[in-house]
């Protein structure tokens, strides 16, 4: 029923067929896990800013709603933080200003505007959305769909993680390692793990027409999602999207890659269930459960990336904080057979140690 | 006068106040992108320069800028001198993004637990520091990290403009090509070949409004005395002031340093 009204929007239009690339890698046939996305990959839902506004409200009945939903995200005040230290009443708003910006034509409400402003869903359906983004704590961006990431504007649903802002730095650690090596630019990347395709997309922005990604996931509703946002972008000749799990869908390129990228499930399974409401009840677990101490998952792909890279290739992991950074760092100088060289931590926009980076001897 | 910065940044949305306190001068400005706030810190100053606590203080608010200043400039001048003549505020704001960004230092909001895959919030506060003059920059409303970054990085160029003075002679002046584009088309010593008058929205107005500002400083705050360098009748002049909240603010703090009347 939540998201009945989505259903009678037309998606905009893609091929689900990924066309073969210009790279010799790519040109090979593919393994068959790679072709199961084109049969299991599901169209996503249309985010909110991408509605025709076929619908419309009167000015005043407008302001009526946006009144209730900013005195419901008032009433908030600090209960979310204190519970799981989740929104308080002024991101609210300020998401309240973004929704606004997002269902109507113009991006705002004003009173110069003409009586009757068109909308990209129905009053009814505004009313309901906010009601589960402050009753059941549905995050903002599966209300509207979307999340802005870098300069990107990325549709998102749920199944599939929202891009967080943290990992918006790892596309910068891949422009810095490529803007002075031409050998890594001009190669074949790997996105482990893609979800909404967030960091195959800010790399491929870069790479554009001189190297080219794959980019995994397991899952066929990220699948589905990433191969919508690689469309959006036209990147569709850059990056490919597999599905399968980790280096599965890759057997045809093992010790070809010149980069791989990755931020894996990481977090400790015994704090998913003190996660954020938005967090832990909304977001695929699949998408961040990463075993007992968080790293069942950052470890296999370090294994892995030993036989993936090829000689010089680089390696970018986000991380869950400096525990398992240091712990990364140490498998790879210690245990990992001399494969791994510059192997360097690196911290995210809050100083927090979120990356490890590094390269193949 | 307001002493709480807290209090000042939220009360103030709309308004317009300008008060100086323990060497601190602070302004805040509607703009059109939504309010602009400046504060403009004297190296004397008392208090500790930008704190992270402040900046979770005001997350509330649209957005700031602060400025700052350093440098053996007393508390009351608070303006940057680009230095002797060489026109060096000027060529800050001729630098690409690459280039002014690599004289910055880069902040960004501290938030407290794990953040990354834990945490559904955006904190994505960014401050920017121009090392040369010690301007900040801040942007916290755009809907991602990337994006403040460039609204720190705009904002910075308007406040290198606002702030940063090129020492202007008076008995040689001719307006630099910048500055005649942002005049209207009666000024008499615009040509036409300036082409149709620049409006605050073009990006490129920053940089005649930088222009404008050295010479009304050279003039002591005079509109009819600039008017004459600029060949506008003083009150053509002030409605080019008056069309841009920034620029109406910096001139009307300096009249109000000189004893002059306020620009209405
Ligand atoms: C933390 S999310 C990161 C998503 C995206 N890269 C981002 O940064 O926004 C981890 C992703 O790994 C995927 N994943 C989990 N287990 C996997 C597996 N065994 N093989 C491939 N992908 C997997 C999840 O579906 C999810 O999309």
């Amino acid at each position: 029923m939540r998201v009945s009204f989505i259903i009678g929007y037309g998606v905009p239009k893609f091929s689900i067929l990924l066309r073969p690339h210009g790279s010799c890698y790519l040109c090979r046939p593919m393994c068959s896990s790679s072709t199961s996305a084109l049969t299991t990959s599901q169209k996503p839902r249309t985010s909110l800013f991408l509605r025709p506004p076929t619908h419309s409200a009167t000015l005043s009945d407008l302001q009526k709603w946006q009144n209730w939903a900013k005195n419901l995200a008032s009433s908030v005040g600090s209960t979310f933080v204190d519970l799981d230290n989740g929104p308080d009443s002024t991101l609210l708003r300020r998401e309240l200003k973004w929704l606004v910006e997002d269902v109507t034509e113009d991006g705002s409400i004003s009173a110069e505007q003409q009586r009757n402003i068109r909308l990209r869903v129905s009053l009814e359906e505004l009313y309901k959305l906010w009601k589960q983004r402050i009753e059941e704590r549905r995050p903002f961006q599966y209300i509207v769909g979307c999340e802005h990431w870098r300069d990107l504007v990325l549709c998102v649903e749920e199944g599939v993680l929202i891009p967080r802002p943290e990992t918006e730095k790892l596309v910068d650690l891949v422009a810095d390692v490529v803007s002075d090596n031409q050998g890594l630019r001009e190669g074949l990347w790997a996105d482990m793990g893609t979800g909404t395709g967030a960091i195959a997309i800010g790399i491929g922005m870069i790479l554009r027409s001189y190297g080219r990604i794959i980019a995994t996931d397991l899952s066929p509703l990220a699948v589905g999602v990433a191969t919508f946002n690689v469309q959006r972008h036209g990147l569709q000749d850059v990056i490919e999207i597999r599905q399968g799990s980790w280096f599965e869908p890759l057997k045809d390129v093992e010790g070809k890659l010149a980069g791989i990228v990755s931020n894996p499930p990481y977090i400790p399974s015994d704090h998913i269930s003190g996660l954020q409401a938005e967090v832990g009840r909304h977001e695929p677990k699949m998408a961040l459960d990463g075993g007992v101490n968080g790293m069942n998952d950052l470890l296999h792909l370090c294994k892995g990336a030993a036989s993936m890279l090829k000689p010089g290739g680089f390696l970018a992991f986000e991380t869950n904080g400096e525990k398992q950074c240091k712990h990364l760092v140490e498998y790879m100088e210690t245990n990992a057979g001399g494969i791994f060289c510059d192997v360097n931590l690196v911290p995210d926009f809050a100083g927090v140690h979120r990356f490890v980076t590094a390269f193949h001897k | 006068m307001v002493s709480v910065w807290k209090s000042f940044s939220v009360n103030l949305f709309g308004l317009l106040r300008v008060g100086t306190s323990n060497g601190v001068a602070r302004l805040a400005l509607p703009s059109s992108h939504p309010i602009l706030s400046i504060r403009v810190r004297g190296e004397g100053s008392s208090k500790s320069t930008w704190s992270q606590q402040q900046l979770r203080d005001n997350r509330g608010s649209f957005f700031h800028i602060w400025c700052s200043k350093y440098g053996s400039i007393s508390s009351t001048d608070t303006y940057v001198n680009g230095g002797d003549g060489d026109y060096r505020g000027k060529r800050y704001l001729e630098l690409t993004d690459q280039e002014l960004m690599r004289q910055c230092q880069l902040d960004t909001f501290k938030s407290s637990g794990p953040g990354g895959q834990h945490r559904n919030k955006r904190e994505s506060a960014v401050r920017l520091k121009h090392l040369p003059t010690g301007i900040i920059a801040q942007a916290a409303e755009d809907r991602s990290q990337h994006m403040n970054r460039e609204s720190a990085l705009a904002r910075l160029r308007t406040l290198l403009a606002l702030k940063v003075r090129n020492t202007v002679d008076l008995d040689a002046y001719s307006p630099p090509k910048e500055l005649l584009q942002i005049l209207p088309a009666k000024s008499t010593i615009r040509g036409s070949d300036c082409g149709p008058q620049i409006g605050p929205k073009n990006p490129k107005f920053i940089l005649g409004m930088q222009a404008l500002l050295d010479l009304i400083f050279a003039v002591g705050g005079s509109i009819s005395e600039a008017a004459k360098f600029l060949g506008l009748s003083t009150g053509a002049l002030s409605r080019l002031i008056l069309s841009d909240d920034s620029l109406r603010m910096v001139v009307n703090e300096l009249r109000i340093s000189k004893g002059l009347k306020p620009l209405k």
